[in-house]
């Protein structure tokens, strides 16, 4: 069993949340999982259609106010222990829309972000870096939290 | 019927469409638009690139004692779209191909380029300015009879009069 743990822990499965994005950054999101010259599925990564799958949360756009609660609420869907990594530069700073009236992020104002990657949008190549730098998040992660004895973290 | 057979070899041939990346550097074209980086000696702090960054990324205050200026671009704002690189009128502001800017949180204010640009004194009256790169003095005053050498180290009215004085100077020695 602990053969088969051992794989398992090295596949994070990937969430993509829209705050508000201009659909470039998740554009660019799709294009890193769906077109072969890219395929981020080698890393072991997977696209996953549920929050409650997922183990590295990925977030673009700069959280409007009409989207925010929705997005905190989905993120607190995710179950420890998750990685969120803002993807573009409206996640991490409100880039562009910086200042606007309806503009709430950046996103680190309401939630703990683990790694940036910054780009408008960021390439396909800088994304993969990015999920690349939450995966080894992600595993110290479940190692600690293996260490401290809890196999299977709740959902909050 | 064969046809089958013809793709699969060509496949074969053809190898992976899939890039090598992260085991290998992907390609990265010349021309792209990555960060940007600024030549220190070449700006002249007219604030252009930050009047018209989208982004938001650069940031010019002078100091206090007004002896110079703090210029900082930050990635983490910068949506790469190279309008201070096309206004800049002295290009120091230039984009290179690097885009490798993801980085952890504890990170994200450091992931900044900055640089502090002392002012000089004019030679004329004193004023704080910073030196005309030659290359565009050269350009500006391609048909002036004005010493290049001198002038860029004047403050923009001593540059008037000095070269106002100059082509006097000309008109008088050469009258027609
Ligand atoms: S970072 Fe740029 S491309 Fe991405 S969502 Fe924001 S505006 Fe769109
Ligand atoms: S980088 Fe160029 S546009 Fe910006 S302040 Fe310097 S000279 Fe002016
Ligand atoms: S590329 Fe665009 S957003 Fe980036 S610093 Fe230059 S003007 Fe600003």
């Amino acid at each position: 069993m602990s053969f088969l743990n051992n794989i398992a822990t090295k596949s994070p499965w990937l969430f993509r949340i829209n705050a508000g994005s201009c659909n470039g950054c998740d554009v660019e999101l799709a294009t890193t999982a769906f077109i072969p010259r890219f395929d981020v599925e080698r890393l072991g990564c997977k696209y996953c259609g549920s929050p409650r799958h997922a183990d590295i949360v990925l977030i673009t756009g700069p959280l409007t106010l009409k989207i925010k609660d929705q997005v905190l609420k989905v993120w607190n869907e995710i179950p420890e222990p998750k990685v969120t990594v803002a993807v573009g530069i409206c996640p991490i700073s409100g880039g562009v829309f910086k200042g606007g009236h309806s503009i709430e992020g950046p996103i680190d104002r309401y939630l703990p972000v683990d790694v940036n990657v910054p780009g408008c949008p960021p390439r396909p190549q800088a994304i993969m870096e990015g999920i690349l730098l939450a995966k080894e998040i992600w595993l110290k992660r479940i190692e600690e939290a293996e260490r401290k004895g809890v196999r299977h973290v709740q959902i909050s | 019927m064969f046809k089958f057979l013809k793709v699969l070899v060509k496949n074969i041939l053809q190898g992976p469409a899939t890039e090598a990346f992260p085991l290998q550097p992907a390609k990265t074209p010349d021309r792209f638009r990555g960060r940007v980086t600024l030549n220190p000696d070449l700006c002249v702090g007219c604030g252009i690139c930050s009047h018209v960054c989208s982004g938001d990324a650069i940031r010019i205050i002078p100091n206090e004692e007004k002896t110079g200026y703090h210029y900082t671009v930050w990635y983490n704002s910068c949506c790469l779209c190279g309008s201070c690189t096309y206004y800049c009128p002295t290009k120091a502001i230039t984009m290179t191909n690097n885009w490798h800017n993801s980085h952890k949180q504890d990170d994200k204010f450091k992931m900044a380029e900055h640089h502090f640009i002392p002012y000089l004194k004019c030679d004329g009256c004193g004023a704080p300015i910073r030196l005309l790169p030659p290359h565009l003095a050269t350009r500006i005053y391609a048909h002036s009879p004005v010493d290049i050498e001198k002038i860029i180290r004047l403050c923009p009215s001593c540059r008037q009069i000095a070269t106002a004085e100059r082509q006097g100077e000309l008109n008088e020695s050469n009258p027609e």
